[in-house]
């Protein structure tokens, strides 16, 4: 079976630094895979994602999404399959139902169906973000609150991959682990994949493969569990 | 009552007590700026007697070319101008800039000069460089205004413009506020000069006409139509320039490409 992505021999070097952040990157991810990468910082693991969804451009090697070079693809169009959410989670300066709602007015999104008002706030409990009404601004959020609101924003989008990067970083425990079950049962029933950037120890039980990024960049493993 | 009064050389020399109280004031207050204004005393000095020479001579020689030359040479200057004040490396912005401001500057003097005017033929030095130069001095402090807004901004809600491009945005959807703020910022100095004009303040065209003799009915008439040509040249440019330099903003996978100074 096709893979979903593939990566081949990616490269990437941000200008003016000497040292390339990774080379000869490989990995594989299947439709449905929960993928985590991991490694200390400054190994490339944010870049990696960023180069995924083409918010950086790599010197080498090459991305395919289902087969196809992403070079090939409309961005906005790749992008509407492929969701990037970033480590600090940013809001437009709107409601939160009007930031939930803020891709559907997207020109790649038109084909999709914004949620209503009802699920979204269904959607705000499940997040424990029930205190918060879908008229409060998204800016005074705390950022965790932040956090749980841009992947409620994403999920929203049903893209056939997902990117999170360090979702849970800025959460309590309890509310890491809700973030990661929530992403289990998206993987298992809507066969989404997930590749998530994480420091944390909580293993996903549908996780099958970790990605270490190390330092030395020749030296990048995968790993099957 | 319609005499003019010519300035001697030694009415002029006069006039330079002005610098010398600039001088004095940066002197006492440690301003740091004496320097800058002889520079500035100078060059003024010596760029409007080289303007008024060139001048003499193009009105003089009535040369289609000659007048089409010197009007390029003012957009060139223009350019230099916007490019000083911008700094901008990471974009390549000053080409079509460049096309931008010569085309639309050129199509708007060309309409004062050779329909609402009426001159005859189209190209008359006395009437197009005039009108042209102050499309060119008023649009481009609008250029320069917009573009350093929305190099700055591009810079500092990059996350932002990411967030929106990582949920399906195009780069137009992504930077749709940062272009209307950055062609609002041009656009707003000629918006309130034309609020002030008249109550607040008598515009440099209106009173040199004036102080040469001209009736002021008809100083204010040609006044409206400098008003109106400078709020239409740059909102034209200003839209124009920045649809294209925001566009050079992102690289072909439509990701930002500038990166934190």
């Amino acid at each position: 079976m096709e893979p979903l992505l593939e990566i081949r021999g990616l490269g990437f070097r941000y200008e003016g630094m000497a040292a390339p952040v990774f080379e000869n990157l490989d990995l594989v991810a299947g439709a449905g895979e929960f993928i985590l990468v991991k490694g200390a910082s400054g190994t490339g693991k944010s870049t990696l994602l960023r180069l995924i969804c083409r918010l950086n451009r790599p010197q080498s090697g090459a991305i395919l999404f289902r087969g196809k070079p992403l070079t090939d693809m409309t961005p906005s169009l790749l992008r509407s399959h492929i969701s990037y959410v970033a480590q600090i989670p940013q809001m437009a300066d709107m409601s939160i139902g009007e930031n939930l709602l803020l891709p559907f007015s997207f020109l790649a999104n038109r084909t999709k169906t914004p949620p209503s008002n009802e699920m979204l706030e269904r959607m705000l409990a499940q997040f424990y973000l029930e205190g918060t009404g879908l008229g409060q601004s998204a800016l005074k959020l705390s950022t965790g609150q932040k956090q749980r609101l841009a992947i409620m924003r994403s999920i929203l989008l049903q893209p056939d991959l997902m990117l999170l990067d360090e979702p849970t970083s800025a959460l309590d425990p309890e509310s890491a682990s809700m973030v990661f079950s929530i992403m289990e049962r998206l993987n298992a029933e809507r066969n989404m994949t997930i590749i998530t950037v994480t420091h944390s120890d909580y293993l996903p039980k549908s996780v099958r493969k970790v990605l270490f990024m190390l330092q030395n960049r020749q030296l990048n493993r995968i790993t099957d569990l | 009552m319609n005499r003019i009064i010519a300035i001697s050389t030694p009415q002029l020399l006069l006039a330079f007590v002005f610098i010398i109280i600039a001088q004095a004031s940066s002197f006492i207050y440690h301003l740091g700026l004496n320097r800058d204004i002889t520079i500035g005393a100078v060059r003024t000095f010596a760029q409007l007697f080289l303007m008024g020479y060139v001048l003499t001579f193009i009105f003089s020689s009535e040369s289609l070319w000659l007048t089409i030359g010197i009007f390029v040479v003012m957009v060139v200057s223009a350019m230099f101008i916007v490019k000083g004040r911008v700094n901008e490396k990471q974009v390549p912005y000053i080409l079509p800039t460049f096309l931008t401001m010569l085309v639309t500057y050129f199509a708007t003097a060309l309409f004062v000069s050779g329909l609402v005017v009426g001159t005859t033929p189209w190209w008359e030095p006395r009437y197009f460089i005039p009108t042209g130069g102050m499309v060119i001095g008023n649009s481009m402090s609008a250029i320069a205004i917009a573009l350093e807004r929305l190099f700055r901004d591009m810079r500092q809600q990059r996350e932002l413009v990411e967030m929106k491009l990582s949920l399906g945005a195009n780069y137009r959807e992504a930077s749709d506020d940062l272009f209307r703020n950055a062609v609002t910022a041009g656009m707003i100095p000629s918006i309130n000069a034309m609020m002030g004009v008249g109550l607040v303040f008598i515009p440099g065209m209106m009173s040199g006409q004036i102080l040469s003799g001209t009736d002021p009915l008809i100083a204010i008439r040609y006044q409206i139509v400098v008003m109106f040509m400078l709020v239409g040249s740059t909102a034209v440019t200003s839209i124009v320039v920045m649809l294209i330099v925001r566009k050079r903003c992102f690289g072909s996978g439509e990701e930002v490409l500038l990166t934190p100074r």
